[in-house]
């Protein structure tokens, strides 16, 4: 952590004055982690919630000299003996993935991942993938990918929509919602790479950039498994332009401080479409991967988020035939 | 027709506070019904504003002795206040209907040039506004219902979330 700190804070250095200047008027922040990647924790084999200290958050964030966090963080409620109260923060994930629902239903998200799954979809079917086609989410939160897409039945009858997420309160809020609008997604607590049936296409939305350095590769290598045909990964796209747009949309659109910071935060630390490519191709080398979404139309914009795509040599020309002219449209880096 | 106007402006923006009140706060995935609400909510709470403000200038104009003069200087005031706010809705109305069109390209550029930008800048428009109407009507007596409707335009989306949490 204390690498990657140097690492964003040289960079800024290296920015113009005016960018500088502007960066510290907005109180964007420099580096990670997120403030949600820290008061909750779980054990990654048996799932058990662990008590989080409030001091002890507040001690990383105040070393990382982000006395925003530290101070957000300090406003957290308490359960007993100093540590995080975890039905409060149960509750405040849930809220702050609502928001955080209101900007990707903003930025037509549910349907820009349709467009793409669609086109891998079709890719399969062309090769006689026998269905049922079973798309996982990977940290789905509280389920908007995987309830938009059923909602708007865009996929087919052969397809087989299921979120997981670590956290039990975010899927038991997904499950809700979904039972409350008829939809026939699932939802499971625990991870997507070890689910009794696999994925055949793996699917996520701005959890790339939580993962660093060789966590990175660790999580495309599993994605190496024999069932699984492809892969499609969204996150914001890194460009010296992000940090502000998202600066801008959070304060707009987000009501929770933890929400504003941790959105805005997510931009600085979103991996270059280069890193995520090498990482890919070092984790996943039996998929060839990809970036679309890289800029806007033809022109020199980037836009928010850009997505890795990663696909089986066999499906790859049928992808990209049945992506047709969206791939300009999106651009692309190989 | 000034002040049609600004009652339909203000109706206006009224109900769109109403959506952005709303917006956030449900994770279902159809929620039109929701928003229509939501809406016709904030629709209904402007009209508040808008009936103090009347009854603010309806008593300022009977109390003067040049009632006539009075109301020449909110209809110029008012006249004023449509030069910035109308720019202003006709913008976001641009922006709604390019929003028309199904290109998830295009909507998300209404909201990356249109709908968020212009949030961000609503409270300083509307703070322009009202100066421009009072500085060109050159009569006191306009700032008070001015400086009523303002505050409470501004502050009802405060409200709306204030009633949300007592209902």
């Amino acid at each position: 952590m204390g690498r990657e700190f140097n690492r964003r804070v040289s960079q800024l250095k290296s920015q113009p004055l005016l960018i500088r200047l502007l960066w510290r008027a907005l109180s964007i922040p420099d580096a990670g982690p997120e403030i949600s990647d820290r008061i909750v924790a779980f054990d990654a084999q048996t799932f058990q919630r662990q008590p989080v200290s409030k001091e002890a958050v507040v001690n990383e964030f105040l070393l990382l000299e982000n006395r925003t966090a530290a101070e957000i963080a300090r406003s957290l409620p308490e359960k007993s003996e100093g540590m995080l109260d975890p039905e409060a923060m149960d509750r405040l994930l849930i809220k702050v993935h609502c928001e955080m629902q209101r900007l990707s239903e903003e930025f037509q998200h549910g349907q820009r991942v349709a467009e793409v799954l669609d086109s891998l979809l079709q890719s399969l079917r062309d090769n006689h993938v026998r269905p049922p086609l079973r798309i996982v989410d990977i940290g789905c939160g509280t389920g908007f990918v995987i309830r938009w897409l059923t909602r708007h039945k865009s996929l087919g009858e052969d397809v087989e929509l299921l979120g997981a997420d670590y956290h039990p309160a975010l899927i038991e809020e997904a499950a809700r919602l979904a039972a409350a609008e008829n939809l026939s997604c699932r939802f499971v607590v625990g991870n997507a790479f070890r689910l009794a049936q696999p994925a055949t296409i793996y699917i996520s939305t701005g959890i790339l950039h939580h993962f660093r350095g060789p966590d990175l590769i660790d999580l495309f290598s599993q994605h190496n498994r024999e069932s699984t045909c492809a892969f499609l990964h969204f996150d914001f796209h890194s460009s010296s332009l992000s940090p502000f747009g998202s600066w801008l949309f959070h304060k707009v659109r987000m009501r929770e401080p933890l929400a504003i910071h941790d959105g805005v935060l997510s931009a600085v630390r979103a991996h270059t479409p280069q890193k995520l490519l090498s990482a890919a191709r070092s984790g996943a080398p039996e998929f060839v991967s990809a970036i679309y979404g890289t800029r806007l139309w033809r022109l020199p914009i980037p836009r928010a988020f850009h997505s890795l795509v990663g696909v089986r040599p066999p499906y790859r020309s049928d992808f990209l035939s049945r992506m047709g002219r969206k791939v300009n449209v999106l651009g692309v880096i190989e | 027709m000034t002040a049609f106007l600004l009652w339909f402006l203000a109706t206006l923006d009224g109900a769109f506070t109403g959506y952005r009140e709303a917006a956030g706060r449900s994770a279902l995935i159809d929620k039109r019904r929701y928003f229509r609400r939501a809406m016709i909510k904030g629709a209904l709470f402007a009209q508040i504003a808008v009936v103090i403000a009347a009854v603010v200038v309806i008593v300022s104009i009977m109390l003067v002795t040049d009632g006539q003069d009075l109301v020449r200087a909110y209809d110029r005031a008012g006249a004023h206040m449509l030069f910035i706010y109308v720019p202003y809705a006709v913008m976001m109305l641009v922006g709604f209907l390019f929003r028309l069109i199904p290109s998830v390209d295009i909507r998300s550029i209404t909201s990356t040039v249109i709908f968020g930008p212009f949030t961000l800048i609503r409270p300083v428009v509307a703070v322009l506004g009202l100066a421009y109407g009072i500085a060109s009507a050159a009569r006191p007596a306009t700032i008070i219902p001015g400086l009523i409707v303002l505050s409470m335009m501004l502050s009802l989306e405060t409200v709306l979330t204030f009633w949300r949490k007592q209902a």
